[in-house]
């Protein structure tokens, strides 16, 4: 708490991270697949001699810059501006650790566009060879990238001995390392059929078409198989409350991961029937619903792996209101309005009590709960009476929803308290 | 007394490299990033205007130009986002506790540049894909993209500015805690801003004199002229950004100023350097306009406004150190490398890079290495 906390109205700074996210996942497990997708369609094309799908490559490869290049791209760039405002202490403490990492997987990330922009330039301008060898340099460097992002990101969640050593490799090999990786290398290959599918609806020739929609099927089919058991190792590999949270100990989030696979489930059926089988079936606006249902996918993979990490940003490191668990014990001592920063308020008085209240709640407490918005509190505590409120907020790791502990003191706690009962129903029936 | 000046407490976690060589990188791929960043920039206005001025005179000469610039701004805006994010990476390890704050205060605004960003490069896009086709539309299109992309500069110098002046949050964050803040009335960040904006049509001129050099064997007519138009767009410019420099510096507080006049060594010698090298670059430029053979001249004229960029981004860095004195304690600061994961990254950067020059030799060949260099 030693940064200013921004207010986001409604959705709350987590959702923005979350909405950003998703849509960056989207695209970006794409660029990854369907970098596969493209070498190997090409590599097709010319064994086969088959040039409805060389000149549907060359098709593909256009959609394919314009979308990983500049949407891809700048949404990952807006990930990191939006988790730096939301979650700087967080930020700053991933970039402390991580700092080569991502240095590293800016490397690949330089050689994987200047790959992509040479790939789709020099169409015809190089011999078949040469523009092979620069689709494998493009898929290379976009899966080394995914490599080195995906140590970070499950570090988040499963630290492992890191906590303990302080070492790189101990927090970037952590212990969901490499069954999260398999995870993300599986939906990459599906993104790219779903991807592939869609944009062969473009095609004009119906023969074409149904070649290449046949084609597309063959990538999602097999691996939209392998999805859900890669996933279950995945969740194998989880620690136990997070296990605990998905199997029902936080409501939405098991709710979530029943969409994913419902969507995941709805992907194989529609485009085994009608990709692969009736592939006349196939058109446009079935190709628009799998991209949806994709997108479903790449919701409630997001969300319920962001979820399961409460109350968390850096499993048993920091708390998602950027809270250091280490200096816990020293803040308890002192108080959260007097360790924070940028509280306009040290000192609780019968006068300030109410506004210090405020204070304490968005510093404390808002970077999951929005007042009029995401997770609202409002709800949970308009029948409870301010005695009642207070001793929720001391013994907050015993109560649902799997919040941290409270580190602030007594005094604090009522302070919270007054402010929160103002949202009783009775109390708000006699003012 | 409660201190006027809050400044979160630097990251707990030792910063895993030795300050110089995360200086050093931050430094090098800034100058990158400046370079890609200004003929993404400026190579967007000047193609507007040569669009506009080809339309009006009924130029061929002009429409050439435009068109082969259609075809390089797509490129040169993916080098400076990608250039952009390594030094934005070392910036966050070095100065994160100023970084952030400053951030959260024009948290909108600057969420604000990835729409504008997206907008921007889908612009350019179509401006290089469907050049034929847009026709009377192109002078719009393109300019529209040039706009939004120099908006971007705009915000991210009012919060470059904004990050090395502490002593402004605590008002603008208790006064609007939401995020919709702006910078824009520090003295500092209008000429700061223009200087880099003039600078950019200058360095995309040169693109142009190198575009004309280019073509001179296969069309003399056209060559000659396109030396001559782009020399006129790297000097006229050159020229108004001495004024803009000057106003720049008077801008700054006082004591800030100082450096520049013998307070600081380094920061005075990198000026006089610049100021040198500035002129040079200028009288090379000047006479390569009327020679007949002007490649060396042009040749020297672009080393010496290398050495100027080069010199312009350590003042700046001078400049930051001076600004940050009295909040930051480098001595304090803990370090423990990462050796064995900074060896890594050195080898992996070189090889990207021998990557890199290995699929643009293939594919482009000798002759048009030297427009996409």
């Amino acid at each position: 708490m030693n940064y200013p906390f921004w207010e986001v109205p409604l959705v709350g700074g987590g959702w923005l991270i979350g909405i950003v996210a998703i849509l960056h996942v989207f695209v970006s497990h794409f660029a990854v697949g369907g970098g596969l997708f493209l070498v190997l369609s090409e590599i097709k094309a010319y064994k086969t001699n088959n040039n409805v799908i060389l000149n549907y490559v060359k098709k593909h490869s256009k959609f394919f810059l314009l979308l990983t290049i500049v949407f891809g791209a700048l949404s990952g760039v807006a990930i990191w501006f939006t988790i730096g405002l939301v979650s700087p202490q967080a930020t700053s403490a991933l970039i402390h650790i991580f700092v080569w990492g991502w240095a590293i997987e800016w490397v690949f990330f330089f050689v994987e566009i200047a790959a992509v922009m040479i790939y789709y330039y020099s169409w015809e301008k190089v011999d078949r060879r040469t523009h092979l060898a620069i689709g494998w340099i493009y898929f290379i460097a976009a899966l080394l990238s995914m490599v080195i992002i995906n140590g970070i990101l499950s570090f988040m969640l499963t630290p492992g001995k890191w906590i303990e050593t302080k070492n790189f490799w101990d927090g970037f090999f952590n212990p969901t390392y490499f069954s999260s990786l398999v995870v993300r290398i599986v939906t990459a290959i599906v993104m790219a059929g779903i991807y592939g599918l869609f944009t062969a609806t473009f095609l004009v020739e119906k023969e074409n078409r149904q070649q290449i929609i046949k084609y597309s099927s063959k990538w999602v089919i097999p691996f939209m198989l392998i999805l859900p058991i890669a996933s279950l190792w995945y969740y194998y590999t989880l620690p136990d409350i997070p296990k605990e949270i998905v199997l029902g100990g936080i409501s939405f989030v098991s709710n979530t991961a029943i969409i994913g696979i419902v969507a995941g489930f709805l992907i194989f059926l529609l485009v085994l029937i009608m990709g692969y089988f009736n592939t006349r079936l196939f058109n446009k606006f079935v190709a628009t619903i799998i991209l949806i249902l994709g997108l479903t996918i790449m919701f409630a993979g997001e969300r319920v792996r962001e979820s399961i990490r409460k109350p968390y940003v850096i499993y048993d490191y920091m708390y998602s209101n950027g809270l250091l668990i280490n200096q816990f014990d020293s803040i308890k001592e002192q108080g959260i309005l007097k360790t924070s920063k940028w509280s306009k308020i040290k000192e609780i008085t019968d006068e300030n009590k109410l506004q210090a209240g405020e204070v304490g709640f968005k510093l404390y407490c808002a970077s999951c709960h929005i007042i009029n918005g995401y997770n609202d509190v409002k709800p949970l505590i308009s029948d409870l009476d301010e005695e009642t409120i207070a001793m929720i907020i001391n013994d907050l790791e015993n109560y649902r929803g799997y919040m941290p502990k409270f580190a602030g003191n007594e005094a604090e706690a009522e302070a919270i308290a007054k402010w929160l009962y103002q949202f009783n129903k009775e109390n708000r029936k006699e003012q | 007394m409660e201190s006027q000046v809050i400044i979160p407490d630097i990251d707990p976690i030792p910063v895993p490299a030795p300050l110089w060589l995360l200086k050093v990188l931050l430094l090098l791929t800034f100058t990158l990033h400046i370079l890609a960043m200004n003929v993404a920039v400026g190579g967007g206005f000047i193609a507007a205007i040569t669009e506009f001025l080809g339309k009006k005179r009924n130029s061929q000469n002009h429409l050439e130009l435009s068109r082969s610039i259609s075809k390089m701004l797509p490129p040169f805006t993916a080098f400076t986002i990608t250039l952009g994010v390594a030094p934005l990476l070392f910036l966050q390890v070095l100065y994160g506790n100023f970084f952030y704050t400053s951030t959260i205060l024009i948290a909108w605004p600057w969420l604000s540049i990835i729409v504008i960003f997206i907008l921007a490069y889908y612009g350019y896009y179509l401006y290089s894909f469907r050049w034929e086709k847009l026709n009377g539309k192109r002078f719009a299109v393109v300019l529209i993209s040039a706009i939004l992309l120099a908006i971007i500069g705009l915000i991210y110098t009012q919060n470059i500015v904004l990050m090395l002046t502490p002593e402004k949050w605590k008002e603008i964050y208790f006064n609007n805690p939401h995020g919709t803040n702006l910078n824009i009335s520090d003295p500092t960040v209008i000429p700061r801003y223009l200087h880099f904006m003039v600078a950019a049509l200058a360095v995309a001129g040169l693109l142009v004199v190198m575009w004309g050099l280019k073509n001179i064997k296969s069309n003399e007519q056209l060559g000659k002229w396109g030396i001559r138009y782009g020399l006129l767009w790297f000097i006229i410019p050159t020229l108004v950004n001495i004024v803009v420099g000057l106003w720049f510096l008077i801008s700054l507080p006082k004591n800030l100023l100082m450096l520049f006049m013998g307070e600081n060594i380094y920061a005075t010698i990198y000026f006089l350097i610049a100021l040198v090298t500035m002129f040079a670059s200028l009288i090379f430029m000047f006479i390569a306009l009327n020679a007949v053979k002007p490649v060396m001249k042009i040749m020297f004229g672009k080393v010496f406004l290398l050495l100027t960029v080069v010199m312009m981004v350590l003042m700046r860095h001078e400049l930051r150190e001076a600004y940050l004195k009295p909040y930051i304690d480098w001595e304090k600061v803990q370090v423990e490398p990462q050796w064995g994961v900074i060896t890594i990254f050195v080898l992996l950067l070189l090889g990207g890079l021998i990557t890199v020059i290995w699929m643009l030799k293939k594919s482009f060949g000798k002759s048009s290495l030297v427009v996409h260099n």
